[in-house]
């Protein structure tokens, strides 16, 4: 029993409860929507997931460190759009520029939004405010209200969505959910054994310890956001490559979406714990709980921006109250056990 | 202002050098506004005229109005983001009762009562339980949101009585129409209850220091709560005047518009570390935005290029006072670095 | 323990002096750390002791001497450079990740572990430390669950680490309950045994004199004495630490004691103090006297509800009372002017009429709410010129004054409330003299008027001068009430350092 409680942390558990609740709910769905259990709604679900999941990692990087970032939405909509517009106008730039391209404008507005948090003191949420209006201001302004056409891409570009990593029976894994998969298992490894990811739990759990212990705080919250940009640019390729047609409002609140995966996923908003694969779960539930809904008739889509709020709600304020709770027990039984030296 | 012939003789306070900031801060908004004003006269001769002052106010009214409870809050040291969503809801919750026929006085009331619901919602979070204002009003931006697309689904609600139209548009009150006039009535209000009351006082000191309140024997609570409470109501009563004027509401009624309400309040000069910050402020820098807008608009500037240019003031606000107290800090070091200032009970690190 | 003496001083302070503004905090202090040996600096509140370690951990640059490393100068200009020089310090508040577990804790601030985190080896090594130290933790354990003395165990750890070689500890124990001192102990003895300098600070006089080496006592930031521990006796080292004249420059008239204000029985809080006993009376100055960690304040927050106690009996003015807030307390006719006047005491960009009338802001309201400001300054104003406030105006902020005229504004707040019961804690610390003798008048005269008054202070001199009585405390326990004239130093002292058993001279 020990064994097990020093294994299954109260983080830990949320994480096993998510996975049965996402298995539950499936089959929930499964029993009330027609031909739910076929090879091409696993498609739509995991696509879907896949691109949350990819933002949700970055997201979960700049949280960890008690910041958010709320100008992803921005960030994804502008580089699939610049992307996109540059494939169309040159069909010969070669994939792995065109991926580069993205990476490396999400980077840039990722360091905007870092240098203003790290350097110029300004409260995250303040910033991505602003950034997250500037953003698509940019967007529109760039795009003069056209739309990225599908057959104007490259064809490479198109098929990207349809190439699969491999099939198991019906279901198809595509490229795009592969690459979402190596983009959590990567950065889940830096978060555990990387010194820099051990760092951003550190500042995000005492800011002030972090202080005295002499970590330059500015810089790994700066490469934080750049990271979140970066990844938010990858995501916007995979959003280019999923949906071909763009418009100024691609993306249009997805931060909304990406925040819900996260702090679903067990990421505190207060910093300092979390887990990608908690992120990955989070997104996977709200991927499914999103999709399902738009094809069961009985609610009406609508009832997704109130899930996804309720959710949200219930997670935040639901942990406030619960995950304390099961902390102090877990805590008390821990000093039970734990053996005490001799005295004098 | 003369110092005390015994302030000690190092220890200039930092936010000694804010008050000041602050009396120029003033200064250079109204320095700005002149400006602005001059150039968008000079492109529109009309510019100054009544009639288009009139319109270029009711253009955002809204917004001016919940930047009222905004500057409150953020004095206080607290923020309330789900504002703008709270708007929605309380107008979609509106149209929906509208929908079904009920009495529209009712509706209206019915709405209102679900801004303070939401107040009461987030306030209980806040003051009672002790989370975060950020976290809260966060999720409650994105949970009331979503309450308000299940009210109203995809559909837009209009075709509202000739008389709430009229509310909006048709002068009241000499040249102001009645959504105007409850803009100045609250406006007065405001200045006078945070400027001149006991509970005004409150609010500041619980911003500038939480503990010296409560050691002081003020109800720090309460207050807290009353604010969110009235946050609720107004941000309600504000999207009902909103989806009068419209005329019609739909589930993304007002989305977005805590961007502009944030920005005219930490332009004002108020701080976003609370205890900092006055109405006047706010007010000039309200009519320095809604000049910067329209003069925008004048040079046909899209919508979208003026939500950023309003996102760039909003980090411009915080960033520059920022580098102002760092340099400021820096100058004070170098002065008096023989002095090392403060009195051994000041805060030092551990 | 005398072997040490051959070994050359890894550490020697060199005439050390430091001062901010007009207070001498340090004044020509110097002393020689041993390797192996545990250094017990010794003084009481005020003496130097905190001063001189932000000296060595590089908080604060001496204005004057040197610091000589292994016998060659070095200077010490942040945290940073203290820790590479190997030295650290260990505070009261342990600064732990509580997201990070043990061994993660220990290692953290590391450099030089490689690129990749391993964990199996961080592990290892960190059981290996916490083995060297006799200590045994769960090294996957989150920080967050750790006791008080867990966490310092990992501190300890981690400094050691680091490779430590003069670990500064400022008062470990006082939150620790008596066990956890014994784990502590056997670890600083462990550490001794490895040869780290330890310079210990404390409070607890028969805990430090257990645990030390060598003595050093500073007083009014002046070395006094260092010496072997083998070679003084604890009356010699009481002697050293308050062995200083009473200024009499106050003098406290004679009591005339009123009515019984208030009655407190039995009054406890958890983990905080127990079994408070006492009456209060009109007329009298009751002092609450003790060194850091005797829990005085603790007691006076709980009398005006800001912290309010678990258990026991109040009653006040003839009736018994739950203090559960400060509204109520003030309700009631009790008032508390806080130590720390800067944190909790003034709203230092508010102006001093709004700081002098923040509790009782009801009385100048108009019938809507508003404040009435001209009754306000002019309130403020009497109160400036009653208690010689020097500010130029009512209406300036009260964080441009000095620390006299700030301590004095905050007085006038609580007068201002017309309290039956004046707590003030600390009210002359941090003040020049002069201000010094203005309070004390002040609080003769208010006493004088019919006001009951406790007055909680660290200064010896202030105690024996202005307490009609004196109640002594330690740890949060009552050690001893005294008539005024029964009081000496050294007896409140002895009792303060729970010396004694709990002594009572006088009269509840």
């Amino acid at each position: 029993m020990s064994a097990l409680r020093r294994y299954f942390r109260p983080e830990q558990v949320r994480e096993l409860v998510l996975v049965v609740l996402i298995v539950a709910l499936a089959l929930f769905f499964g029993t009330q929507i027609q031909d739910y259990y076929t090879g091409r709604t696993f498609l739509r679900i995991s696509t879907s997931i896949a691109i949350i999941a990819t933002v949700a990692v970055g997201e979960t990087l700049v949280v960890l460190t008690r910041n958010l970032d709320i100008s992803v939405g921005s960030m994804v909509g502008f580089t699939a759009y610049f992307v996109g517009t540059q494939l169309m106008r040159h069909n010969d730039i070669a994939p792995l520029v065109a991926v580069l391209m993205a990476i490396g404008i999400g980077a840039a507005m990722g360091l905007l939004n870092g240098i203003s948090v790290a350097y110029g003191k300004v409260p995250s949420i303040l910033v991505t405010l602003g950034t997250l209006a500037i953003y698509r201001t940019i967007l529109v302004e760039y795009s003069g209200a056209k739309t990225v056409v599908a057959n104007l891409l490259p064809q490479w570009v198109l098929d990207l969505s349809s190439m699969n990593v491999f099939s198991i029976g019906e279901l198809d894994f595509r490229l795009l959910v592969g690459l979402a998969l190596a983009v959590v298992v990567l950065f889940q490894l830096i978060l555990t054994y990387l010194p820099y990811g051990r760092h951003l739990y550190a500042i995000g759990s005492n800011p002030d310890a972090a202080r005295v212990a002499g970590f330059l705080s500015q810089r790994i919250v700066l490469v934080a956001f750049v990271l979140c940009g970066a990844l938010c640019g990858l995501a916007g390729f995979m959003f280019l490559a999923r949906f071909s047609n763009i418009t100024v409002v691609a993306a249009q609140g997805m931060e909304m979406e990406v925040l819900a995966a996260v702090v679903v996923g067990g990421v505190s908003i207060f910093g300092g714990s979390g887990t990608m694969i908690g992120a990955l779960l989070g997104a996977a539930m709200i991927g499914l709980i999103d999709q399902s809904l738009i094809r069961w008739l009985v609610i009406s889509e609508f009832w997704r921006r109130a899930l996804l709020g309720l959710l949200i709600l219930l997670a935040v304020e639901g942990d406030a109250v619960i995950i304390n709770r099961l902390r102090s027990l877990w805590v008390r039984s821990e000093l039970q056990m734990a053996p005490k030296q001799e005295s004098q | 202002m003369a110092r005390s012939a015994t302030s000690p003789a190092g220890g200039r306070n930092l936010l000694l050098g804010a008050w000041e900031r602050l009396k120029s801060w003033e200064g250079l908004l109204l320095g700005v506004l002149v400006v602005i004003v001059i150039i968008n006269s000079l492109q529109a001769p009309a510019y100054l005229s009544i009639r288009n002052q009139m319109n270029l106010l009711q253009l955002f009214i809204e917004k001016l109005i919940v930047a009222l409870i905004m500057t409150f809050l953020i004095i206080n040291g607290e923020i309330d983001l789900s504002v703008c969503s709270v708007m929605g809801l309380a107008a979609c919750t509106f149209a929906r009762l509208y929908e079904l026929r009920v009495p529209i006085e009712a509706a209206l009331l019915i709405g209102l009562a679900v801004g303070i619901a939401c107040g009461l919602f987030n306030g209980f979070w806040i003051a009672y339980v002790g989370l975060p204002s950020l976290i809260v009003t966060l999720a409650g931006m994105i949970g009331y949101r979503g309450l308000a697309y299940v009210l109203l689904e995809g559909r837009s609600v209009g075709y509202y009585p000739e008389w709430l139209n009229r509310l909006g548009q048709q002068p009241f009150i000499g040249p102001f129409p009645l959504v105007v006039v409850i803009f100045f009535v609250l406006l007065v209000g405001a200045i006078i209850v945070l400027q001149y009351s006991a509970f005004g006082r409150y609010v500041y000191v619980i911003g500038n220091s939480r503990e010296v309140a409560r050691y002081s024997g003020v109800k720090v609570r309460r207050v807290k709560m009353a604010l969110f409470i009235v946050s609720g109501l107004v941000s309600a009563l504000a999207g009902l005047l909103y989806a009068a004027r419209l005329g019609a509401v739909r589930g993304s009624t007002a989305e977005g518009f805590e961007l502009d309400i944030i920005t005219m309040v930490l332009m004002g000069g108020v701080s976003m570390y609370g205890g900092i910050g006055s109405l006047y402020g706010v007010l000039l820098s309200m009519l320095v935005i809604l000049n910067i807008r329209n003069g925008m608009s004048l040079v046909n500037l899209t919508g979208h290029v003026q939500t950023g240019v309003i996102g760039v003031l909003l980090i411009l606000s915080v960033l520059v006072p920022n580098l102002a107290r760092n340099i400021q800090a820096i100058l004070n070091r170098r002065r008096m670095s023989h002095l090392a200032g403060t009195l051994p009970e000041a805060q030092e690190l551990p | 323990m005398l072997m040490n003496a051959e070994k050359p001083p890894v550490m020697h302070m060199r005439h050390i002096s430091k001062s901010f503004g007009a207070t001498q905090a340090l004044d020509d202090v110097s002393l020689s750390i041993y390797p192996g040996e545990v250094h017990a600096l010794i003084g009481e509140n005020g003496a130097g002791k905190s001063t001189l370690i932000k000296v060595m951990t590089g908080i604060h640059q001496p204005d004057q001497g040197e610091i000589l490393l292994d016998g060659r100068p070095i200077q010490i200009r942040n945290s940073a450079a203290a820790q590479d020089h190997g030295i650290a310090a260990i505070y009261q508040e342990p600064m732990v990740f509580p997201d990070l577990n043990v061994a993660e804790n220990i290692f953290i601030s590391h450099r030089d572990r490689g690129a990749i985190v391993r964990w199996g080896r961080m592990y290892e090594d960190a059981a290996t430390i916490l083995a060297k130290l006799d200590v045994k933790l769960d090294v996957r354990m989150p920080a967050r669950g750790l006791t008080l003395a867990a966490q310092q165990a990992v501190e300890i750890a981690k400094a050691i680490s680091l490779k430590v070689r003069v670990l500064v500890m400022d008062e470990p124990t006082s939150s620790l309950s008596a066990h956890e001192v014994a784990q502590l102990f056997k670890l600083i003895s462990t550490l001794r045994n490895q040869g780290v300098a330890i310079l210990f600070i404390g409070h607890r006089l028969e805990e430090v004199l257990e645990i030390a080496d060598r003595v050093t006592i500073l007083r009014d930031g002046k070395w006094i004495s260092s010496a072997l521990r083998s070679q003084v006796t604890t009356e010699q080292v009481i002697q050293d630490m308050v062995g200083r004249q009473i200024e009499d420059f106050f003098a406290k008239s004679q009591a005339e004691r009123g009515d019984l204000l208030m009655s407190v029985r039995g009054l406890s809080k958890e983990n905080v103090f127990s079994d408070i006993n006492f009456d209060a009376y009109r007329g009298e100055v009751l002092c609450f006297a003790g060194l850091i960690g005797a829990r005085c304040t603790d007691v006076g927050l709980a009398l005006f509800g800001v912290e309010p106690a678990d258990a026991g009996h109040i009653t006040f003015a003839g009736k018994e009372v739950k203090i559960r807030s400060p509204e109520q307390a003030l309700d009631l006719g009790i008032a508390y002017a806080t130590e720390d006047r800067r944190q909790f005491g003034l709203a230092i960009p508010m102006s001093v009429a709004t700081n002098i009338t923040l509790p009782t802001l009801r009385r100048y309201l108009t019938a809507l709410g508003l404040v009435r400001q001209g009754d306000e300054y002019a309130m403020a104003e009497e109160y400036r010129q009653r208690l010689s406030i020097r500010a130029p105006s009512v209406k300036v902020e009260v964080g441009r004054l000095s620390g006299g005229n700030q301590q004095k504004v905050m007085l006038s707040k609580w007068l201002n409330a017309n309290p039956k019961l004046l707590i003030l804690d600390e009210p002359t610390r941090g003040i020049d003299v002069p201000t010094k003798v203005e309070v004390h008048h002040m609080i003769n005269a208010l006493a004088a008027q019919g006001l009951g008054i406790i007055l909680i202070s660290s200064d010896l001199p202030e105690v024996l001068a202005m307490g009609d009585r004196v109640l002594v405390m330690r740890e949060g326990r009552q050690m001893g009430l005294f008539d005024r004239k029964a009081a000496t130093q050294e007896k409140i002292m002895t009792a303060a350092m729970g010396h004694n058993r709990p002594a009572m001279e006088a009269q509840p």
